[in-house]
């Protein structure tokens, strides 16, 4: 997989005048987080939003920016992410809520929506009703991960108890952003049997 | 014209099924993704003469990195292996009760090390497991008498589950499944061929019936032998089926952790050489390579052994 840059602060408007510093995580190409210095930022409209290099924002007027953020990989590679951020009243941000589907990668049933909520220190995970996954593997579990081709430095959330139809996970002290994908893989016998991507 | 008492006596004397139980060596002993157990078929329709009986030292082993799913498609699996060192004998109580018992001396449950793709990083260190194996206890009665055309028995046996069932960190490594299970079959064998060249035939039916929440199963399977060089080479071929009935718990629901899923089926092919060195004494060697599964390992499993068969 390739290394991925995200923001993991996002905002989706900018309150005219003030400030705001945005973050960003740096995922090697195995999804593990690495400390990696040198990111820079930049804004496609600083009459509207301007950026200091290292990430602090300003409102300048009313309007628009595509805000990103570009660093250099191990392997020489460019990195970026970007997020389009509007400048109003207020700072506020409606990115509590991430979704996906489920598929498998596997010959396993595993199917159905999802989505993730922000809730203080806690993600809610919700499963709609067209939730299903085959219940003839001993020890599935689901993971949060940011390599869903391995559960190597994922966060287990647990044993897979319910197959089908809509259920939900409170997770704790964990954040929406620190992870991209859900996975569920077989422990006892180190089988992926499918994934789906947080967008 | 055909030697009928030396068919009968390699009929009798070994080679009939009794490999069955070395392929699968016991009806406990089936890993989900390793073997599925099949019944003592020993013998075949034959139970042994008064007196006489048959032992064997054998190792058998299966190494797996794909399985079969439960939609019967093969994926890959972290590659597990089982080496079971096995003790097999057969005495005729009487010309119509023969006992029975195979025994897994040694069995050894591991699987590899699970290695990153991208970076080479061992991820998970492989594991094993070793003890002694599920052993089986067994009764075959002849319900034909000694000589009949087509000869016909039943046998019960009793999986006794003496292996571990929750071994490694994980609770994934096994030399047994942790249930008692009690199987009848009925056997109905025929030689036929000439005396140059005997050959028989054998089917079996049983059913398996699994404690602990285990689904039960029907197995099922036909054999063909014929003897070579004066009776002193004998070739098997044989196909066979395990059936569940999953009328048990799910996988999933019989534990979490447990590397002896529930509900497993296979459909094997195998063939196998049995020499004798002396008049008593031989080796055979063997391989069963599964045709359909669901649920169990995708992979031959393979025998090497040294017999003694006690004859008239």
């Amino acid at each position: 997989m390739d290394p991925e840059v995200r923001i993991v602060n996002p905002i989706d408007t900018l309150a005219l005048g003030s400030n705001y510093e945005f973050l960003y995580r740096y995922f090697d190409q195995t999804g593990l987080e690495t400390e990696l210095p040198g990111g820079i930022w930049s804004s496609d409209n600083p009459s509207a939003i301007s950026i200091t290099t290292d990430g602090f924002a300003t409102g300048v007027s009313i309007g628009s920016a595509l805000i990103s953020v570009q660093i250099q990989s191990e392997n020489g590679s460019d990195v970026r992410a970007e997020h389009l951020v509007h400048v109003g009243a207020t700072t506020s941000s409606t990115n509590t809520l991430r979704k996906g589907s489920l598929r498998s990668t596997s010959s396993y049933k595993l199917q159905g929506d999802f989505t993730a909520e922000q809730m203080g220190s806690m993600v809610i995970l919700s499963f709609e009703a067209n939730y299903e996954a085959s219940s003839s593997l001993p020890g599935l579990y689901a993971y949060l991960t940011n390599n869903p081709n391995s559960v190597n430095n994922a966060f287990e959330i647990g044993a897979v108890e319910i197959f089908k139809g809509a259920h939900t996970y409170e997770i704790e002290n964990i954040s929406l952003n620190d992870y991209s994908h859900l996975l569920y893989y077989c422990k006892p016998f180190r089988v992926k049997v499918g994934d789906g991507e947080l967008e | 014209m055909v030697n009928w008492n030396n068919v009968a006596w390699f009929l009798r004397g070994s080679k009939t099924g009794r490999t069955l139980v070395e392929f699968y060596p016991s009806a406990c002993m089936v890993l989900a993704f390793l073997v599925l157990t099949f019944p003592l078929l020993a013998g075949g329709g034959w139970p042994q003469p008064k007196g006489y009986g048959y032992f064997k030292l054998s190792e058998w082993w299966i190494v797996a990195d794909q399985h079969y799913t439960d939609a019967g498609r093969i994926d890959p699996n972290i590659t597990n292996g089982l080496f079971n060192t096995n003790l097999y004998a057969e005495y005729g109580f009487t010309d119509r009760l023969t006992g029975i018992l195979f025994f897994p001396l040694f069995s050894r449950n591991y699987f590899n090390n699970e290695v990153s793709g991208t970076t080479g990083e061992v991820i998970k260190v492989g594991e094993d497991l070793n003890s002694i194996g599920d052993a089986n206890l067994g009764f075959k009665y002849g319900l034909t008498k000694p000589g009949s055309a087509v000869a016909i028995s039943t046998t019960l046996t009793l999986g006794l589950p003496l292996g571990e069932s929750a071994g490694g960190t994980e609770g994934n490594l096994q030399t047994g499944d942790g249930e008692f299970n009690q199987m009848l079959q009925v056997d109905a064998g025929v030689s036929f061929g000439s005396s140059e060249t005997p050959l028989y035939a054998n089917a079996f039916f049983g059913a398996n019936n699994r404690t602990n929440d285990f689904s039960d199963e029907l197995r099922y399977g036909i054999e063909f032998g014929a003897g070579l060089a004066n009776q002193k080479l004998w070739l098997i071929g044989r196909v066979q089926g395990i059936t569940s009935l999953k009328n048990g718990k799910e996988p999933s629901e019989v534990s979490s952790a447990s590397i002896f899923s529930n509900n497993a089926e296979i459909l094997n092919a195998g063939a196998e050489v049995n020499y004798y060195l002396t008049k008593m004494l031989g080796i055979s060697a063997g391989f069963a390579a599964p045709l359909s599964g669901e649920i169990i390992f995708a992979a031959p499993a393979y025998t090497v052994g040294v017999f003694y068969d006690m004859k008239k």
